[in-house]
């Protein structure tokens, strides 16, 4: 288990994080999402022990952060991490050794993922010899080769295709399912959405939405009411709690201020014709992640 | 941790060694040592001549018949120079216009010797373009000894008489202080130790330097660096990076070494010399150990050979020390290139004072200059065979260096801590300082 606790960071007199904390259980995945420039790499650094100087406590496992606690964090950079002369092989032996491991078993683990991920044809070719996708795909196997305990992914489906993406996918919940940690970080909501049971979103280093998805989601008042049929938009708009209406192929989106609006909206309608569909739907994350980073940067 | 060390310094040693220029360089370095050391071979493989003889014939006008004089000493002025220059005299019978035909068609040089009523003896030199310069010489100074023979039997005077006549007057040289070196001495135990030492190792110095920076940077040009110092320590990184880059400099010193004695083999083996003399006294080594025994420094080769190896060893040490440093200040290769100027400037610097070292004449500004690290590794040595420094002044640079040494660990440590994780140029400065400063 990973507990990061009440940690600040400041780079001069720029606040980087501000009072940051969260848990991620074992095989819990977890997000962790800002905009670029809100502390998540800051925060990263913190965990993977390349920043030591901050106030507050991170602990895995009960341990703080030092070089035989690391051996067990794989971390999936956003952007290549990988040394482009060397190998697959090369490459993975190279970080798995720097990661604890013996040299003699790599190959065989290598060998493992190659073939899940249908690269094994690669293992002796230089990295910059594949293709951008293939390369996220061994940077992906050097953050796992160790089998850590906590992983942290940012951005883990950069430059990969959708039957790839729908490949990591199921590496991540396999990996969670043995009860790796994962911190998850990506500017791609549905993904985190799909994934992330918890999370925290930073803005300007402060965590302006922190807690369980399904609660977050629960918490946040507005709704959108999903509608099938001819339906009067204009009167609808009168409604009271109405704040938008649009239309999405045969569906009408109606957004409203809050659940207690659900009742009026379900009046209104009434009286239409061919109405074939009537759904309350919570707010997706990206709608909330808009509303509350711009809140927070109005502030 | 030591593991870590052991791996991070074998992987990178291994990356250097394995690379295909490491091998394709060092197949060039063979090649241009072994052309070298065999180039006189090599000339005549490709039709150059070294045994290409000039017949010199001789028309003999005077009432003396001096030929058989002039041919004896002409061959034992030649003897001297028998491998530069090779000749076949013969005396000519036939007409001068004979001769000269023979000269035009066959490149002949035609020699005609006549007397002269003031001056005992004129010759003329007839070629169809031209003589060797050193054959010219020769000649002339034959010719002239003919004469003066010519001219001594003209007005009596013995061989003996002559000797007396021609005896230098003696001057003694005393000199008060011994163990001021004779110059000429000095000057080729330079011609020689330059080339063989302190170019090498300048040349690897620089090598080291690149390649430091190099390899530094490749990491840092990615994000892999924060794989690499999240499981390892910046000092571990950094140790690695030194190990594995000193042991390769060393390691293609040797290999320069192992080509020299390949050469050298070549050379036995393609001219048929079966022991090393010869080779030894082309290489010049054979007039460095007369220089090295007369000026006194052979005699304490036991000292100085183990002092300049660990002055240089130390020298590498420090070199890439600051070049690790500045590379973990730069983000690309492009900028350590500009930043690694200086580091340049103050190894040739050193080079330039070794090779002018001669000249200083045991100055107290060079003394004091081979005592400053970074360059005392290039001018100590120098001066040390030159006599213009003792062995103590090289005990107090190793001395001077390794203080150097010890405060660029402490504080460059804490430059590559903060640097090595840095990849913006704004501040950059201020950054470092600011590290020195923090604890």
């Amino acid at each position: 288990m990973l507990k990061v606790e009440h940690v600040t960071k400041y780079y001069g007199d720029l606040c980087a994080v501000n009072d940051l904390s969260f848990e991620v259980a074992d095989g819990e995945i977890f997000g962790l999402l800002g905009l670029n420039g809100a502390g998540k790499t800051t925060t990263f650094r913190m965990i993977m022990g390349l920043i030591d100087d901050y106030t507050g406590t991170i602990l895995l496992d009960g341990k703080k952060i030092d070089y035989s606690v690391t051996d067990h964090i794989g971390f999936l950079t956003e952007e290549r991490s990988l040394l482009t002369k060397m190998t697959v092989l090369e490459q993975i032996t190279y970080y798995g050794v720097l990661k604890g491991m013996e040299e003699d078993s790599i190959e065989k683990k290598l060998d493992y993922w190659l073939d899940r991920f249908d690269i094994k044809d690669y293992k002796n070719k230089k990295i910059k010899e594949l293709s951008k996708g293939n390369q996220q795909k061994i940077q992906f196997i050097s953050a796992i080769i160790h089998e850590p305990k906590l992983l942290i992914l940012d951005e883990p489906f950069s430059g990969l295709d959708p039957i790839n993406v729908e490949l990591f996918k199921q590496t991540i919940l396999d990996l969670k399912n043995k009860g790796t940690s994962i911190i998850f970080s990506s500017h791609r909501m549905e993904h985190v959405e799909m994934f992330c049971e918890k999370l925290v979103v930073l803005v300007k280093g402060k965590s302006v939405i922190n807690g369980y998805l399904k609660d977050i989601k629960e918490e946040y008042r507005k709704k959108n009411i999903i509608i099938c049929g001819d339906i009067d938009t204009k009167k609808l708009k009168t409604v009271k709690g109405v704040i938008d209406i649009t239309k999405n192929g045969d569906n009408y989106l109606v957004k409203i201020e809050d659940k207690k609006y659900v009742s009026d909206v379900f009046k209104a309608i009434s009286k239409c014709n061919n109405i074939t569909k009537f759904s309350v739907e919570d707010a997706s994350l990206n709608e909330i992640f808009i509303e509350k980073v711009g809140e927070a940067y109005e502030k | 941790m030591k593991n870590k060390l052991k791996f991070l310094t074998k992987i990178s040693l291994n990356k250097k060694i394995k690379s295909k220029w490491f091998v394709i360089a060092n197949v060039i370095i063979l090649v241009a040592i072994v052309c070298l050391v065999n180039a006189d071979s090599l000339v005549k493989l490709f039709g150059g001549d070294f045994d290409d003889t000039t017949d010199i014939l001789v028309i003999d006008n005077t009432e003396e018949q001096v030929f058989d004089e002039f041919k004896s000493t002409y061959e034992q002025a030649g003897s001297y120079l028998e491998d530069s220059v090779k000749t076949d005299i013969t005396l000519y019978e036939d007409s001068i216009d004979e001769a000269k035909e023979e000269v035009k068609e066959e490149d002949k040089v035609l020699l005609v010797l006549e007397d002269d009523d003031t001056n005992f003896l004129k010759a003329s030199l007839i070629s169809n373009s031209g003589v060797d310069v050193l054959i010219s010489q020769i000649i002339t100074s034959s010719i002239n000894s003919v004469k003066s023979n010519l001219a001594l039997n003209y007005y009596d005077i013995t061989p003996d008489k002559l000797a007396i006549i021609d005896k230098s007057v003696e001057i003694e040289s005393i000199k008060l202080d011994d163990s001021q070196s004779n110059d000429e001495m000095m000057e080729l135990l330079m011609g020689v130790a330059f080339p063989i030492i302190i170019l090498p190792f300048f040349m690897l110095t620089l090598f080291l330097v690149q390649m430091i920076g190099a390899e530094i940077n490749e990491e840092k040009t990615t994000r892999g660096m924060e794989i690499i110092i999240s499981n390892v320590s910046p000092k571990v990184h950094f140790f690695s990076k030194l190990l594995a880059s000193n042991i390769f400099v060393i390691l293609q010193g040797v290999l320069l070494i192992i080509d020299v004695v390949i050469a050298v083999i070549v050379r036995m083996a393609t001219t048929g010399v079966s022991d090393l003399s010869s080779i030894v006294e082309m290489a010049g080594v054979g007039d460095m150990i007369t220089a090295l025994t007369t000026s006194g420094i052979l005699n304490n080769l036991i000292y100085i050979i183990p002092l300049t190896l660990i002055l240089m060893l130390l020298t590498l040490v420090a070199y890439s020390l600051v070049a690790g440093i500045l590379a973990s200040m730069t983000t690309n290769i492009e900028d350590y290139q500009q930043v690694q100027t200086p580091i340049v400037i103050i190894s040739l610097i050193g080079y330039y004072l070794a090779m002018m070292a001669v000249m200083f004449d045991g100055s107290l500004f060079i003394r004091i200059l081979s005592y400053v690290p970074f360059i005392s590794a290039l001018l100590a040595p120098a001066l040390l065979i030159l006599g213009q420094i003792s062995i103590i002044d090289v005990i107090i640079a190793i001395v001077i260096l390794i203080i150097s040494i010890a405060l660029l660990f402490k504080y460059g440590l804490r430059i590559y801590k903060v640097g090595i994780l840095n990849y913006s140029s704004n501040g950059l400065w201020k950054k470092m300082f600011k590290a020195v400063r923090n604890r």
